[in-house]
């Protein structure tokens, strides 16, 4: 081990207060309803979409992107197949990504996507457009109540809350910075 | 050169100052807004704030726990006493690699680091792939915030940078069209980035995991694509618990930029197949701070940057004033701690109005640190002469009723009588710089206190109140 290792680990130690107690953390309540997800969601710049059911899936994305040439999916039959290899220059041209999401925050209108539902790690930002999928018996109130529903938060995996955005220029809100431009939930 | 030196410069356009200061002032409303939507925001400052001091207070033991949680991961753990040792590990990583093209996301300690020199005097190519950062880094200039970067350039500089560097059209200032040309533009960028350089908001003990969060998703699209990941984390950068998060999450954007979260909370733990994940652990004076008592309450910041957008001082001042890493308020004690003599003004800059300590989602006494640095500059003798001297004579007149009276004497008569010239003498009296002096009365309020008729005496009331 390093001798800075060392240095730093010592001077904490001997640097640091009489310890302190760590508090428990409540879940909260709050409302969890697909009401007040879609309304976040919304501010955020994303939408949601009801779906009748599962079967329903590859028809309404049809419906709604026409225009998406290369798609990739782990739900439907994609036009790109993806996997844990799939070479960057092909990522670089997808259009639309599907792909199943775990669990949605109703506060903030974030929804878990874990590595195992990306098809691959990039896929989620590179892809210009995003849809994911999500059982509405799945929201939940607040991030307390997220994090306590997941069994840990594996190798890489993320919330995401909306389009890719910025406001690095005067704070004018611009959707569509690096990753996908836009974001739409298929409620179920 | 002091804070007010180089304030003085911003303040030359009265327009920029002014909507610079607008725009902040926009920004905390929007904060506030989205704090009110929370029942139980004030409830999740104190829990953040006792998650942050209990963490301080068992420091090396998280620590420890964290580095053997990342390397159970199959994550490679580096230890920087300083920022020498951070900046020689990430090259020593990146030329092991063979690499010379790095993208990078936003990573405040990078910055107080100073990396991108260092890496580009080293033949690296290192591109900030955030949208404000790769404007500021275009003009070759420091951040002026910490979350909004280019918060100081109104979009016509922007477009004239991009004109510049990216071929936009002249006089272009469309932020929506200017944001598409820098989108194409980084996107060839990550897709040859071979070293993705991230910085940490959160690292885990219990799972190793570091938290990333960003909005425009540069850090999720640099690190999958690129062969090996390195983040850099300064030590306070820990949290316990996986359920600790939310409560960071949920304070975070919205006392950022009154968002409800962040678009992106990234949780990196392993590398991906055949890729490498590389997490720099960096001191740089840090354990100095936990050990002074009346500071280091400091360590607790999150990096959401409102006590800048609400503090008088900063809108109106700029954040390149601060000339320091980290401006605005917080900066304002943590720089101190790095280098007394160099940031002795930046505790001054401050109304200490306490707004600061307001906002503070994790429950940092700012204004009151701002106080104590004044009393530890002072006796260190790193406060100017002229201030010194002067305090120390308002001391002693305000401390003695009689030389307080003949002074209030001598000052109503030379108001009425000192020409203005002498009275507004910058070096003589730095306060009426940009201040007119009062019309000097003609008696004291003691004077015309003596002088009334003594009222009668008031009957006690027999009912209490």
């Amino acid at each position: 081990m390093s001798a800075s290792r060392d240095r730093i680990l010592a001077a904490a130690k001997a640097n640091k207060p009489e310890e302190l107690p760590l508090p428990e953390v409540p879940l909260f309540g709050g409302d969890a309803t697909a009401e007040r997800f879609t309304t976040v969601l919304a501010g955020i710049g994303g939408t949601v979409v009801w779906l009748d059911g599962l079967e329903s899936l590859a028809p309404t994305v049809q419906q709604l992107f026409p225009e998406a040439q290369n798609t990739a999916s782990a739900l439907f039959r994609g036009t790109v197949p993806v996997d844990a290899q799939t070479p960057t220059g092909i990522l670089a041209a997808i259009d639309l990504a599907v792909l199943q999401g775990e669990i949605g925050v109703a506060e903030n209108g974030a929804i878990w996507l874990p590595e195992a539902n990306m098809l691959h790690r990039a896929l989620p930002t590179i892809t210009q457009h995003l849809a994911l999928v999500l059982d509405r018996r799945r929201l939940v109130a607040t991030m307390h109540q997220a994090y306590a529903q997941l069994p840990g938060t594996g190798g890489y995996g993320k919330f995401v809350a909306g389009p890719s955005k910025t406001a690095d220029i005067e704070q004018s809100l611009v959707i569509g910075a690096h990753g996908a431009r836009s974001l739409v939930v298929l409620l179920y | 050169m002091s804070h007010a030196i180089r304030a003085d410069k911003f303040l030359l356009d009265a327009d920029r100052t002014t909507w610079h200061d607008e725009t902040l002032w926009f920004v905390r409303e929007k904060r506030d807004r989205a704090v009110y939507a929370v029942p139980e925001f004030q409830e999740l400052r104190e829990l953040a704030s006792q998650i942050k001091n209990h963490t301080l207070s068992r420091l090396d033991l998280y620590l420890q726990e964290f580095e053997a949680a990342a390397q159970a991961n199959g994550v490679h753990v580096h230890w920087a006493a300083d920022a020498a040792e951070h900046n020689a590990i990430i090259l020593d990583i990146i030329k092991k690699q063979g690499a010379t093209r790095v993208v990078k996301s936003k990573s405040m300690l990078t910055e107080e680091c100073h990396l991108n020199p260092y890496l580009i005097q080293h033949g690296v190519e290192v591109v900030d792939t955030d949208l404000g950062e790769r404007i500021i880094q275009f003009r070759d200039e420091a951040p002026s915030h910490i979350v909004l970067p280019a918060i100081h350039l109104k979009k016509e500089d922007v477009g004239d940078t991009f004109h510049t560097h990216l071929g936009t059209a002249k006089g272009e200032s469309d932020p929506q069209r200017l944001t598409e040309a820098a989108r194409q533009h980084l996107r060839s960028k990550f897709v040859a980035g071979e070293v993705a350089i991230s910085g940490v908001n959160f690292a885990i003990a219990e799972t190793g995991a570091v938290v990333v969060c960003t909005n425009e998703g540069n850090a999720d699209l640099g690190v999958n694509l690129a062969r090996v990941h390195i983040a850099a984390m300064g030590i306070e950068k820990i949290i316990p618990r996986l359920t600790d998060l939310g409560v960071f999450t949920r304070l975070l954007a919205r006392s950022a930029t009154g968002q409800p979260v962040t678009t992106y909370t990234s949780h990196f733990a392993k590398p991906a197949p055949d890729k490498e994940m590389h997490i720099v652990i960096v001191d740089n004076g840090r354990t100095q701070q936990l050990g002074r008592p009346d500071f280091r309450a400091s360590l607790k910041c999150i990096r959401c940057g409102a006590c800048m957008n609400t503090c008088p001082v900063y809108r109106r001042s700029g954040g390149h004033s601060y000339d320091f890493t980290v401006p605005g308020p917080i900066g304002a004690i943590l720089s101190p701690n790095i280098d007394m003599k160099k940031h002795a003004s930046l505790p001054f800059a401050s109304t200490l109005c306490g707004s600061c300590t307001d906002v503070c989602p994790v429950k940092i006494d700012i204004h009151t640190q701002l106080y104590k640095w004044r009393q530890v500059l002072g006796e260190a003798n790193e406060i100017p002469a002229s201030k010194k001297w002067g305090m120390k004579f308002m001391g002693r007149v305000l401390a003695s009723t009689r030389v307080y009276g003949l002074g209030g004497q001598f000052a109503r008569r030379a108001l009425r009588l000192l020409p203005h010239g002498l009275t507004h003498a910058p070096s003589f009296n730095a306060w009426a710089v940009a201040r007119e002096l009062p019309e000097a009365p003609k008696q004291s309020f003691r004077e015309w206190y003596a002088k009334q008729p003594q009222p009668a005496p008031q009957p006690q009331s027999q009912v209490p109140a």
